[in-house]
């Protein structure tokens, strides 16, 4: 296995668990078609909260997914990342015996924000109502955000480098840009994403601080960004994973390079801070640009942030006129984020396996429960619009401050 | 209060604090094999071995969740469990 500057990163297989739809096939056609799954918290001890609505997977079975000594020592979190990992590397064509056959060339980096809030909270309920000695010993690791990068490392058998990113909302696209790295310095196969289970009792009222979450109680009213009516954010569970591998080593066994990872930048501006969110988001934008060789009339679609908050939005909107020049007027802008909410650091994934699956389809979602743009943006609105697109630009922020952009090209037409 | 864990017992345990089936039988016939040959981590051990604990409101000795196969561990904690009683 020899490391060169020339190695690029491809995107070679897609594993989702989303509120719209637990494969990618479901997944897709539901974000293609706009179909917004926003509904009434109904998970037990989550009723009576000012947090109404959310993006709830519940089309997911975890014990015919995964094996039961993962299930008893995993929270909900990490069963979706086990099992969209599975999926990814079943859409990449990569068995078992693939993997086993070369264990150091397979790599594992996951984001998480939210962490194992589910497991968690029964542990501590154990610990607070019968003592200490009945809290079970896997509270150890279940939920941290570590979890799902180490267990579908040992799952997996899978002895190639592994991260794990903690860094907010935006941590998502981060974990994509660090395996695109690991691949780029010489590791063949690094299976990346994030996944989340924000909708615990515990996790829940963890967030309710938040000043930008959506207390909106009619899903299709609650999360519209770019509208004089966005009142905040709707959160949402599940989200994705993908197989970034080496293009060449893609090739060489005939799979289908779907997409390449082509840049990325990150920064900071600190939490809830959005007027300055402008800058940071600017400044990752043209790095993320700069490091793709990409100019700005390249991009064809912007997959948004869209927090849903006025001056956030406002931000963003200023963001990509700043790093795209007039372009940013111009190219189709999307969200489809709006139809299934923001799933904390897998919220950005999701846009990232929609991104290569709208490049490969030629059709951009569109951005559900949105109608009256208040920007000057060409956010596409309504039904999917067809339109052949070979650069996306997927954008992420986190409350606490993070700002990160990812570049992304479509696989086989940039074979040059 | 029994005194004495049992093979079946041991493979309960598995079951409900480390999600491990396996048969009493085989458990018994294997009980010279490692416990991670049936998948059982460490933590997976300390776990049962709380779960002991709790069950007979005593301390198991300190090297139960260091015993490597189903034969040594549960001669350990009967003993101790006898020797308890």
């Amino acid at each position: 296995m020899s490391a060169s500057h020339a190695r690029r990163a491809a995107v070679t297989g897609i594993g989702v668990v989303a509120p719209n739809g637990t494969s990618t096939d479901a997944f897709w056609k539901a974000t293609r078609e706009g179909v917004s799954v926003i509904d009434p918290i109904t998970r037990e001890g989550c009723e009576g909260m000012p947090l109404r609505v959310a993006g709830q997977v519940r089309d997911f079975d975890p014990p015919s997914a995964i094996e039961e000594r993962y299930l008893v020592q995993t929270d909900r979190f990490t069963h979706f990342a086990m099992a969209a990992a599975d999926r990814a590397l079943e859409e990449a064509g990569l068995g078992r015996a693939d993997t086993d056959a070369a264990p150091f060339s397979v790599g594992v980096v996951t984001a998480a924000g939210s962490g194992g809030g589910e497991f968690g909270q029964r542990e501590l309920q154990q610990l607070w109502g019968k003592g200490s000695r009945f809290v079970g010993p896997y509270q150890s690791i279940a939920w941290f955000y570590a979890a799902s990068t180490g267990q579908i490392s040992i799952r997996g058998g899978f002895k190639g480098p592994c991260g794990v990113i903690a860094a907010d909302e935006a941590g998502g696209l981060d974990a994509l840009a660090h395996a695109a790295r690991g691949v780029r310095r010489g590791t063949d196969v690094i299976v990346a994403g994030a996944t989340e289970a924000p909708l615990a009792p515990y996790s829940m009222v963890c967030q309710l601080g938040y000043e930008e979450l959506s207390t909106v109680a009619e899903p299709d009213r609650a999360y519209r960004p770019f509208t004089s009516a966005a009142c905040g954010f709707v959160p949402a569970e599940g989200g994705a994973m993908v197989v970034v591998e080496a293009e060449e080593s893609a090739r060489d066994r005939g799979a289908p390079v779907r997409a390449l990872v082509a840049g990325h930048a990150a920064t900071f501006t600190g939490a809830s801070r959005w007027e300055e969110s402008r800058q940071g988001l600017a400044r990752a934008i043209q790095g993320a640009l700069e490091e793709a060789g990409c100019a700005p009339e390249e991009i064809d679609v912007v997959f948004a942030d869209a927090l849903g908050v006025p001056e956030a939005d406002r931000a963003e909107v200023l963001a990509l006129a700043d790093a795209l020049g007039p372009h940013a007027g111009r190219v189709p802008v999307t969200a489809p984020k709006t139809g299934v909410g923001r799933g904390l650091a897998a919220a950005a994934v999701l846009d990232v396996a929609a991104a290569v699956l709208a490049m490969e389809q030629g059709v951009l979602p569109p951005t559900p429960n949105v109608f009256d743009v208040c920007h000057d943006l060409d956010l596409v609105t309504g039904r999917a619009r067809a339109t052949e697109t070979r650069t996306a630009l997927v954008l992420s922020r986190g409350l606490m401050g993070s700002n990160s952009a990812l570049v992304l090209r479509r696989g086989a037409a940039d074979a040059s | 209060m029994s005194e004495r864990i049992t093979v079946e017992e041991l493979a309960g345990l598995m079951k409900k604090a480390a999600g491990i089936t396996v048969a009493p039988e085989d458990l018994q016939q294997l009980s010279d094999s490692g416990f991670d040959s049936f998948g059982l981590d460490s933590l997976g051990l300390l776990g049962i071995v709380g779960e002991l604990e709790n069950r007979y409101g005593t301390p198991m000795p300190p090297d139960a969740e260091k015993c490597k196969t189903p034969r040594q561990f549960l001669d350990l904690v009967n003993s101790a469990l006898l020797a308890g009683a």
